[in-house]
């Protein structure tokens, strides 16, 4: 018993790490990957909008990559990685606009090297919006 | 078992129990938190959408933001606070809707979370 004694101290300590900072970890990057869903869910919605409102699809695409940036800005993230794809034949009345945004969430940060920060979460949001069916331009 | 560890297996039943407990309530915790984090994010959207609409005022975004979180998390965020701007960005003239609340202490860490959200969206202009 003698030489085991501050053994349990030591093995508490080792045991407690092991699970404490994965757990830590896992936390972290669920945050993380909550705040990439809600920008990307909220960018593909505004894009759509926006997209929908659009004269063209030249000012479409532009509106709706303006929109998904100010709503990755809103969550304070960054917008240049997002992809934003717009798919719309023609913006007749009635028609269909279909934006899709995705993301890349890095969920093993690496402190002060964010560019190695691997492996990476693609975040995919789709939002389908329809043209103004009374809209006064074609 | 000798007598030196007499009743060291109920301590660490105690101690290992209440270990558990520990983590499955801060895992409750912070679905709630997630949770209330999402329905900020709503309400600031529903604000925001309600603001642009031709003939509403920033007053119609504040309330829809705050019957937003009422419906969905009446109980669980406390100290609600909505903001409304508008502005413009780059030529378009925009409404921003920015809503803060505290989720209610509880759990074994009753700490009041603080979260906040904005929204950002381009007001109709008429056709």
């Amino acid at each position: 018993m003698g030489d085991e004694r501050g053994q349990a101290l030591i093995e508490t300590l080792l045991v407690g790490l092991v699970l404490i900072v994965p757990l830590v970890w896992v936390l972290g990057a669920l945050a993380d990957l909550h705040s990439g869903a809600l920008a990307a869910t909220a960018a593909a919605r505004e894009a759509g909008f926006e997209a929908a409102r659009s004269g063209s699809l030249t000012t479409a695409q532009a509106s709706a990559d303006a929109a998904a940036d100010q709503a990755f800005a809103d969550q304070g993230l960054s917008p240049e990685r997002a992809e934003v794809r717009l798919s719309a034949s023609r913006l007749e009345r009635g028609g269909v606009v279909e934006v899709e945004v995705a993301y890349p969430v890095a969920v093993m940060r690496i402190p002060l090297l964010e560019a190695a920060s691997q492996p990476v979460v693609w975040i995919n949001a789709r939002h389908v919006a329809r043209v103004d069916p009374y809209r006064s331009r074609p | 078992m000798n007598g030196a560890e007499r009743g060291s297996a109920v301590l660490e039943t105690v101690a290992s129990i209440s270990m558990v407990l520990l983590l499955a309530l801060g895992a409750i915790e912070v679905a709630f938190a997630l949770y209330a984090r999402n329905v900020l994010a709503a309400s600031a959207h529903e604000g925001a959408r309600a603001a642009i609409e031709l003939g509403r005022s920033p007053e119609d975004a504040v309330a829809v933001a705050g019957a937003t979180v009422r419906r969905a998390a009446g109980g669980l965020v406390s100290d609600l606070d909505i903001s409304v701007a508008t502005g413009a960005v780059n030529g378009r003239s925009v409404v921003r809707v920015h809503v803060t609340g505290s989720l209610k202490p509880f759990g074994p860490v009753p700490l009041p979370m603080r979260f906040s959200n904005t929204a950002t969206s381009t007001r109709q202009t008429g056709l």
